[in-house]
């Protein structure tokens, strides 16, 4: 339950753990369990913290989930299923939410909280916890993906993304000109998804057209001007090898390796590698002359002139529908989420609010000087596909759009159009 | 065997540093993983270029990121494995000296049954047990890990047990009873310490096998309740949920093989007795 | 308890000619004393027996029915009986036959070499010298102790282009280079899977290789020494042939084990680059989609298949399970 590793929080945090212990409340109060992605241990402080405030309404234990999101889906889809009681709160990547409520698997958000909850919410993640129109999670932190880059590289390539938007064709173009290599997401996995969303959606299109529809009628928007326009750019990052050799099986932190070798360039990442990359000039193995280079913008568009939609990612708190607890949770919910928090949460583990006031917070825009940019990068945001089916959408997508180098804006939309419609007919295996 | 000639000193020299290579690099390229930076991942070499703790305070650190997680796993697989290799090591043993010392129809099918179950794919039968748990409520409990453990446990002790009884010389307890000990006397006195070390290699091979599992630990729990070391590594993550945590997941494979080592160290001979008399599955 | 004893014992004098089992006692003397005996004999192998059969036959019957039926874990509304529907699209999808042959390429590649590589480990061990068999054996049961997720970890850190170091170690080889991504294709993640469930489960075999040389008559060996054969003419012609039992019973064992191969490509590549392996395909659709039925019905014919490999083996390749171990 207890796990931290920024040493202030840390001592903090097991003073309140001993003075709980201390005076550990009477036997009647409800426990809620909170499942939790894995995190630099905010998610443990947040639940420390409103249990305090709660004043022996409610006590909040945290159980970790695994480290990717599929899997993480997967044990609370198959506990849920199980109509498990001892689910109260979730920590929900937001794609996987359609399915679990689709199943009624979440407790319905109550109107008051629903009000309080989503006052003050950037749009991308207001539409992440909510399906068919209507709230179902309490939006809590909400992710998206920035544009970073070299100054020194920009400048030789005569763009200056901070000023006005780039796009991909002038990043491409850039990385081709000076042998570097353009950190993207290629692996195998989710990543790999968000990345083929975000360039779908910011061409104009979308990969799902009828996300309500039921698994048999759903219709995809890939044979499109803007799926074609999708894999034209990745085939192209592939075939050309921009991406690197390690491509294929670049995730976020290799993309984020590379990026600080010497042959790093331009970057599409989540702001995580901002602390990541201080730590690194901390330990001395990064110097600080390559912290000064590097620079933020939006995420590159696709076509000039049009604004990007960037990936929207983060977590959003469910309430088990099984619960016995289901008033309590919310009302931890909506203290967990509370602006100021979640500008504790953006400094403490990196990760972003989907609060906008939370921005606002000078300890926020001290830790994050890129602050305002996630901000309006978030506005932009397009969640990817909100159906059920996410799941077989977004295998299928890797499963035909992998190996990069591979996708070909003639023949890959059809194929992948066709062999998840199969999928979702169930005349195929994933 | 005693003089070699020096070109046989040379050649046994050249295996040994080969087999020891074999053997040990890996494990080798693990420590020297463990004890990386994070920053220090990418450089391509070896050896760390500075040695750091940092990893193993990560997971055994009061103040480690992963120290909750990976301890109570710990916990988890030593006590799940201890348990498991108990329970099939005195079924085992009863049905080991049934069928090496008694006459009934059923021997073989037994026997079978062992070998047909050590053969069992067990991604299989993990789905039905899933759903099974769930409703009797074992999922994500230390029996719900213990029971199908026998599955992987009880064959080989079986077979590793019956092989074993077989060359025990039963003589001696009739010679014992005809001294005038009583059954249970002469048993203790003459069999059990013949007996013995084939149930204590059992056991060490039974402990391996349960120590091994993954599927059963990834499908059947689902909290720090019952999650066991090798399903926990897919939980650890580095600074940030995007961050890779390959140091810690070294450092933690580097603390989950010390038992191993030590164990083969003090009783290989045991061990390779075991495996070859009665061995069914690695 | 002291009269069945008794009948015990009886039976231990006729171990020495044990073979036509207990039906070979004439009908008369099968009295009191073996049904005492028979029942004590299933009183003790009793629980183990059960234990065994609930532990599997009971869940591979509920894999058969639930394959059955067309079942989503999130729609359990939908639940629909489907007759063999899913075999059906199991079986006509690539996807299943691609990973099967993956799954035999890995198992026949993995178990030839083993057989070599475990035969050389098990010489070693048989005719080293006191002073180092304690290391040799030592050293070879490492691995063989060693978590699979865990060398799967150590292959893969060493392997990976990010984290990995082997491809400035052996830039000098050709076709490998600082750009390599061994997990990007297919042959070179295979390469990678394989070596690491060889170093995993050699040991096993090689100790029951170990086993077999044990067993082959030093004096036949000698003889043929004598006779002036060359080490070549005398593995063949003598070691090899009275081992063969015991070769037999390791490869089957082995390949079995490798048919099942599920943790080193979860770990390494999670069947990226069409290296999806039954038993991934199994759990990625029971457990990743929560399509029980599909995923049962992947399950029970996987574990057709290891019915079928080990029927062919036991049946053509005459693999005598018994014999091997020396227990005529």
């Amino acid at each position: 339950m207890r796990r931290r590793s920024r040493a202030i929080a840390g001592v903090a945090v097991l003073a309140l753990g001993a003075g709980l212990a201390a005076c550990a409340p009477a036997d009647d109060t409800p426990v809620l369990t909170w499942y939790t992605n894995p995190d630099a241990g905010g998610q443990a402080l947040l639940a420390q913290q409103c249990t305090e405030e709660a004043g022996g309404a409610y006590r909040i234990e945290v159980s970790v989930l695994p480290r990717d999101a599929s899997s993480q889906r997967e044990q609370l889809a198959r506990r849920l299923a199980a109509a498990d009681s001892s689910i109260d709160l979730m920590s929900l990547d937001p794609p996987f939410i359609p399915e679990l409520a689709n199943a009624g698997f979440l407790a319905p958000v109550p109107e008051e909280i629903a009000d309080q909850v989503s006052q003050d919410v950037a749009e991308g993640a207001l539409q992440g916890a909510s399906w068919g129109d209507e709230l179902v999670t309490v939006p809590f932190w909400a992710n998206t993906q920035l544009l970073w880059y070299k100054k020194s590289v920009a400048e030789a390539a005569g763009l200056d993304p901070a000023e006005a938007p780039v796009t991909w064709d002038q990043v491409m173009d850039a990385a081709r000109d000076q042998d570097l290599t353009l950190g993207v997401q290629g692996i195998k996995a989710e990543a790999y998804t968000v990345w083929i969303n975000a360039l779908v959606e910011s061409a104009g299109g979308h990969i799902v057209e009828t996300p309500e529809a039921p698994a048999e009628d759903v219709a995809l928007g890939l044979e499109s001007d803007a799926g074609r326009e999708a894999a034209r750019i990745i085939g192209e990052i592939g075939a050309d090898r921009l991406g690197g050799a390690g491509l294929p099986t670049q995730d976020e932190n290799a993309s984020l390796t590379q990026f600080q070798g010497d042959s790093g360039s331009f970057m599409v990442n989540w702001p995580f590698v901002w602390p990541a990359m201080q730590g690194a000039v901390e330990d001395g193995t990064l110097d600080q002359s390559f912290l000064d280079d590097v620079g933020w913008a939006v995420y590159p568009q696709v076509a000039e002139g049009t604004d990007a939609a960037p990936p929207y990612g983060g977590i959003n708190l469910g309430v088990g529908a099984f619960s016995e607890h289901v008033d309590e949770a919310y009302e931890a919910a909506a203290c967990i989420v509370q602006p100021e928090n979640q500008a504790a949460y953006f400094v403490s583990d990196g990760n972003p609010p989907s609060s906008t006031v939370a921005y606002d917070d000078p300890e926020v825009q001290e830790t994050f000087p890129m602050a305002d940019v996630i901000r309006q990068s978030l506005e932009q945001a397009a969640p990817r596909p909100q159906t059920p089916y996410y799941n077989e959408v977004s295998q299928g997508l890797q499963e035909t759009w992998h190996p990069p180098a591979s996708v070909d804006p003639e023949s890959t939309p059809q194929e992948s159009t066709d062999f998840i419609t199969a999928v979702l007919r169930g005349e195929r295996l994933l | 065997m005693g003089a070699l000639s020096g070109k046989q000193k040379v050649a046994w020299a050249a295996i040994t540093i080969a087999v020891l290579l074999y053997a040990l690099f890996p494990v080798a390229s693990i420590i020297a993983t463990s004890f990386k930076l994070p920053s220090d991942l990418s450089s391509g070499t070896f050896l760390p270029t500075t040695w750091s703790w940092t990893n193993y305070e990560e997971i055994l650190g009061p103040d480690g990121s992963a120290q909750e997680l990976f301890l109570s796993s710990l916990r988890n697989s030593i006590g799940i494995s201890l348990i498991a290799t108990a329970i099939s090591c005195v079924l085992a043993t009863l049905a080991a000296y049934a069928i090496a010392r008694l006459d009934f129809p059923g021997r073989k099918l037994i026997l079978t049954t062992a070998l047909g179950v050590s053969i069992f794919p067990v991604i299989s039968i993990v789905t039905p047990l899933f759903n099974l748990w769930r409703n009797i409520g074992l999922y994500d409990t230390w029996a719900g890990l213990i029971i199908p453990y026998l599955s992987l446990t009880l064959p080989i002790s079986i077979w590793t047990l019956t092989a074993f009884f077989r060359q025990i010389p039963w003589e001696l307890e009739q010679a014992a009873q005809v001294d005038g000990a009583t059954t249970w006397q002469a048993f203790r006195k003459a069999i059990v310490p013949l007996a013995a070390p084939g149930v204590f290699t059992t056991a060490l091979i039974a402990f391996f096998i349960a120590w091994n599992d993954f599927v059963y630990g990834i499908s059947l729990t689902s909290t720090e309740a019952a999650r066991p070391v090798p399903a926990a590594l897919a939980f650890f993550s580095g600074a940030s949920q995007f961050e890779d945590p390959t140091g810690a997941i070294s450092a933690a494979a580097v603390v989950v093989t010390i038992p191993v080592v030590v164990l083969v160290l003090l009783f290989q001979r045991q061990i390779v007795s075991g495996l070859t008399q009665g061995a069914v599955k690695g | 308890m002291s009269t069945e004893i008794t009948g015990a014992t009886a039976g231990t004098t006729e171990r020495a000619t044990r073979g036509a089992g207990p039906e070979r006692r004439s009908k008369p003397v099968r009295s009191d004393r073996a049904r005492a005996e028979a029942r004590l004999g299933w009183l003790l192998a009793g629980p183990a027996f059960v234990v065994m059969l609930a532990v599997t036959a009971y869940p591979i019957l509920q894999a058969v029915y639930d394959s059955l039926f067309r079942y989503r874990l999130t729609a359990p509304d939908d639940r629909a009986f489907v007759g063999l529907g899913n075999y059906g699209v199991v079986l006509g999808d690539p996807v299943f036959w691609q990973s099967l042959g993956v799954t035999t390429v890995i198992m026949v590649i993995t178990v030839a070499i083993e057989l070599v590589l475990g035969f050389a480990l098990a010489l070693v061990m048989h005719r080293a010298i006191t002073r180092l068999r304690g290391l040799l054996r030592t050293a070879i049961l490492v691995p063989y102790g060693i978590i699979t997720v865990v060398s799967a970890f150590a292959w893969f850190y060493a392997f990976d282009i990010s984290s990995g170091y082997v491809n400035s170690w052996f830039d000098w080889v050709p076709g490998i280079s600082e750009d390599l991504n061994w997990f990007a294709g297919r042959g070179t993640s295979l390469f990678v899977i394989i070596a690491s469930e060889v170093w995993k489960t050699t040991p096993f075999i090689s100790l029951l290789l170990l086993a077999g040389l044990a067993q082959v008559p030093g004096d036949l060996e000698e003889a043929a020494q004598v006779d002036g054969a060359t080490w070549w003419q005398r593995m063949k012609r003598v070691v090899l042939p009275n081992m063969k039992a015991a070769i037999m019973v390791a490869v089957l064992f082995r390949a079995l084990d490798a048919f099942r191969i599920f943790d080193n490509v979860f770990i390494m590549t999670n069947g990226a680059n069409g290296t999806t392996v039954l038993s991934l395909l199994a759990y990625r659709t029971s457990i990743g989609r929560l399509e029980i039925g599909l995923g049962s019905a992947i399950s029970v014919l996987l574990f057709a298949c290891v019915i079928v490999i080990c029927f062919v083996a036991i049946k053509i390749f005459k693999v005598d399970l018994a014999g091997a171990r020396g227990e005529k």
